[in-house]
């Protein structure tokens, strides 16, 4: 497509993704609360994509599942309130409806499945209800604009402008790191214009290409998008990839996941904690005299060479070599 | 009308009958077979030497007597239970074996309970005694094809008298007067090395009370200590490489275990020497699972004594890892938690590769439990931190394993530990997670690109089949008279011999030609 054609497109999703954004009252409000056991958080909203994500990865489906379970995650959150146990219900619909649309039959996991690996409770008919729900609620039609939609774009637009840097600014990588952004719920209130080219300047940013800054640049005096807002997401654009990319680890929540092994394993788990123990026998030190009953046929202990009184191998290793050469004590080891 | 003759009848074997249902595919299961088996009597040599069977009369009681004829009588009870009964013969002796069971009883109590009873004198009758008793050729087993897991053991005959005999011996070195200067005149090397070859019984209760003996033997005997090592180790070292055969190495692992939980710092060189030249090969032992537990144990407690050990132990291991026997897998994988709930943190960074490597391998088995148990160290708090610390080691190694079986695996309780471990991974660091992940990817697209290559490059060269059978005479002509120009015999023509070469790229054998032709090409 070149790059005219791209330019239309670009405008007409601009035009389109005010009817997918989430309520900002009712986000702002989430984004706003503190954990609590009759709302959601911010905290368990996050925690929740991020489970989104690992199932995501999991079953090899695409960054555009993804986005758009989050997105309807996102929108349905912030026009219903919902009881926090019933979160992981919905964040499993909007997965399988995304996957359902995005998906390729064949690589579609069937919904028991989902439900299995993802550790939850409620049954596949449930989830099915909710599904119904959530797209009756959000008027779901196949299809909506989000930051990967802009992000696709605009990458199309910034290669077809310079042909020769295929390679520098990966898709790839952009994507992964749209990923991380929308795993924090602050990132859905920024509108996906913005946020995608606030990521896109960033990754020209770091491969210092002047070329493609022009073109980011252009894309936004196209979109009419203002200096300000572009800069306040690219800000906090930038903090939140410098988190992702660092070194440091996050610990991982572990007691939320559930081991479950069979029961011959289970049986046989640390069975050495069972050897019961018979009392410590301390060893002497070297002074110690281990050395006076070692001879066969009761003669004196006292000067007997090693040898004669244990075997013919005590000048192996055993013995080490300095002991052969005291005669006033028998050292045995 | 004909009698139908069964087949055990046939064969002259007296059998009850078997109904259907104890069989499997038309043969009497194992089980049936072996509880019919006639048990043949034990025979044994101590009996036959006796000339005639002796009859204890009985003694009085030794609660009874002044404290000056306790010491004769003490001594003559002594002497009587140096008689020997055969107990494989249940209808002989019996009021001479009660007699000798009530005495025995008696010496138990008299020597647990009462002070000042062991004068010097008494101790060569005591140990003459336990001797006679105890010091026989063990039996050869009743079964040759004892398999300790599985059958039954055959327990010792004499067992109502042995048994105090060992509970006697037990009582006398824990008595508070035993003096081991004077006993050691007795207890001495030989009668340690009789009593070590015991501990091949097949009677766990015999074994049981060996165990404990020995313990103490080797507790108050301090210069017996390095004998009864060295014997141990000998024991084990044939049991290892020559005879694969012992019923006591259970039990005198235990024992170790508690020598090597005294063992002094800094640890000698012939401790480490054992430590790898005996109890790391001990884990190739077949019958490994009858001991593991307390091996590992003897493991773990070394490498607490001194964590240098842990290197040479972890390549020890992975060095004999089983390579077809998954429960031993298992057993080894624990081990390997074990060693890791242990280990010091750079003791770690040594083997992590190695050891993860074959941690890889092993979540990946297909046998589900080996994968199961690997899988499971990810529940382990503490191997999760190591981990976390050197997660840009790590994840690399287990990455392309984990996500490989995630897909492939047919047991769904592994897909489901796989997840967790994959997401465990990937929150300790999404970075190198998604670059590994991208990679893969990657990787996975450029086998398939050069599988379809693969597959077009059939395609095309089955399309080349040629039709015209004079055309492909001609071809195999010149192939062969190229390889036969030297060849004066050669008696090759076109027309005539049409053995295709191998390398023709037809195989079609309806041809007329190729199919009748036998004979070897001439080369």
């Amino acid at each position: 497509m070149d790059a005219f054609k791209l330019m239309k497109e670009l405008r007409l999703n601009y035009e389109q993704e005010v009817h997918y954004l989430p309520k900002k009252t009712g986000l702002s409000l989430i984004a706003s609360s503190v954990q609590d056991d009759g709302r959601i958080s911010a905290k368990c909203r996050d925690a929740r994509v991020e489970d989104l994500w690992s199932l995501t990865s999991f079953f090899g489906y695409s960054t555009q599942t993804f986005v758009l379970a989050v997105n309807l995650l996102d929108r349905f959150l912030a026009m219903m309130r919902i009881q926090p146990k019933h979160l992981s219900c919905v964040s499993l619909s909007c997965l399988h409806m995304a996957a359902k649309v995005t998906e390729e039959e064949c690589n579609l996991t069937p919904s028991d499945e989902l439900i299995r690996i993802g550790q939850c409770r409620f049954t596949a008919s449930d989830l099915e209800r909710m599904e119904k729900i959530v797209a009756q609620k959000l008027n779901f039609k196949s299809f909506a604009v989000t930051a990967l939609t802009f992000l696709h774009l605009y990458h199309r637009i910034a290669l077809s402008h310079s042909a020769d840097r295929k390679e520098t600014l990966s898709l790839e990588q952009l994507e992964a790191q749209l990923k991380a952004c929308l795993c924090r719920i602050t990132f859905s209130l920024a509108k996906p214009s913005v946020l995608a080219l606030a990521l896109l300047r960033q990754g020209i940013e770091a491969v210092r290409s002047e070329d493609m800054l022009e073109i980011a640049y252009h894309i936004q005096k196209h979109l009419k998008i203002a200096d300000s807002e572009l800069l306040l997401w690219s800000e906090r654009v930038a903090r939140c990839l410098s988190d992702y990319a660092s070194p440091e680890c996050s610990k991982p929540d572990h007691r939320r996941l559930q081991w479950i092994v069979s029961r011959r394993t289970a049986q046989n788990l640390h069975s050495y904690r069972n050897v019961p123990e018979l009392p410590t026998i301390p060893e002497g030190g070297w002074g110690e005299s281990e050395s006076e009953d070692s001879c066969e046929d009761g003669m004196s202990s006292g000067e007997e060479s090693l040898s004669s009184s244990l075997g013919s191998d005590a000048e192996g290793p055993y013995f080490p070599l300095h002991l052969h050469r005291q005669k006033q004590h028998l050292r045995v080891p | 009308p004909g009698r139908h003759t069964s087949s055990s009848e046939v064969f002259g074997i007296k059998m009850s009958a078997i109904s259907a249902s104890e069989k499997v595919d038309g043969f009497t299961r194992k089980s049936m077979r072996k509880a019919q088996k006639q048990r043949k009597s034990q025979g044994s040599s101590q009996y036959r030497t006796q000339s005639a069977p002796a009859e204890l009369s009985p003694l009085p009681q030794l609660k009874d007597a002044t404290s000056t004829e306790q010491q004769e009588l003490f001594t003559q009870k002594l002497q009587q239970c140096c008689v020997i009964f055969d107990f494989l013969d249940s209808v002989t002796d019996l009021k001479s074996k009660e007699i000798k069971r009530a005495t025995l009883n008696e010496l138990v109590d008299y020597v647990s309970t009462n002070r000042g009873v062991l004068v010097e004198s008494a101790y060569p009758e005591i140990t003459d005694m336990i001797s006679t008793n105890i010091f026989r050729t063990l039996p050869p087993s009743e079964n040759p094809d004892f398999d300790p897991e599985e059958d039954e053991p055959t327990l010792e005959a004499s067992w109502p008298h042995v048994q105090l005999v060992y509970e006697f011996l037990l009582r006398f070195l824990e008595n508070p007067d035993f003096q081991p200067s004077i006993a050691k005149r007795y207890i001495d090397q030989k009668f340690v090395l009789q009593l070590l070859e015991l501990f091949d019984s097949e009677d766990p209760r015999e074994r049981d009370f060996l165990k404990t003996i020995l313990h103490r033997i080797y507790g108050k005997f301090l210069g017996l200590r390095a004998f009864i090592r060295k014997q141990i180790n000998n024991i084990f070292l044939r049991f290892i490489y020559e005879t694969e055969h012992f019923n006591g190495v259970a039990e005198l692992l235990e024992i170790l275990g508690s020598i090597i939980n005294g063992f002094a710092l800094p640890l000698k060189a012939e401790h480490k020497q054992f430590l790898m030249k005996v109890l790391i090969p001990l884990h190739t032992a077949k019958a490994l699972s009858l001991f593991h537990a307390q091996l590992a144990y003897c493991v773990v407690q070394f490498l607490e004594k001194d964590p240098t050990l842990t290197e040479p132990v972890i390549r020890g291991l992975l060095k004999f890892w089983p390579k077809t026997c998954s429960q031993k897998e298992v057993m080894f994988l624990g081990e390997i938690e074990e060693i890791l709930d242990v280990i010091e943190p750079t003791q770690f960074k040594k083997i992590q590769e190695p050891l993860f490597k074959q941690i890889s391998k092993c979540v990946g088995n297909p046998h589900f439990q080996v994968a199961e148990r690997a899988l499971y160290f990810w529940n382990n708090e503490y191997i999760l931190s190591l981990i976390e610390e050197n997660i840009d080691k790590i994840l690399p190694i287990m990455f392309g394993s984990l996500y490989r079986i995630s897909k492939e695996h047919w047991n769904p309780t592994i897909v489901a530990l796989v997840y967790n471990v994959l997401k465990t991974l990937m929150e300790m660091n999404c970075t190198l997670f998604d670059e590994l992940t991208s990679s893969y990817k990657a990787e996975r697209q450029r086998e398939k690109k050069k599988e379809q290559e693969r597959d077009e490059l059939w395609k095309k060269l089955e399309e080349l089949k040629l039709d015209d059978s004079t055309l492909f005479q001609k071809n195999s002509y010149r192939v062969l008279s190229v390889q036969n120009n030297s060849n004066s015999n050669n008696n090759v023509s076109g027309t005539q011999d049409g053995h295709p070469p191998a390398a023709a790229a037809d195989r079609d054998n309806s041809r007329p030609d190729g199919a009748s032709q036998d004979h070897a090409c001439a080369k």
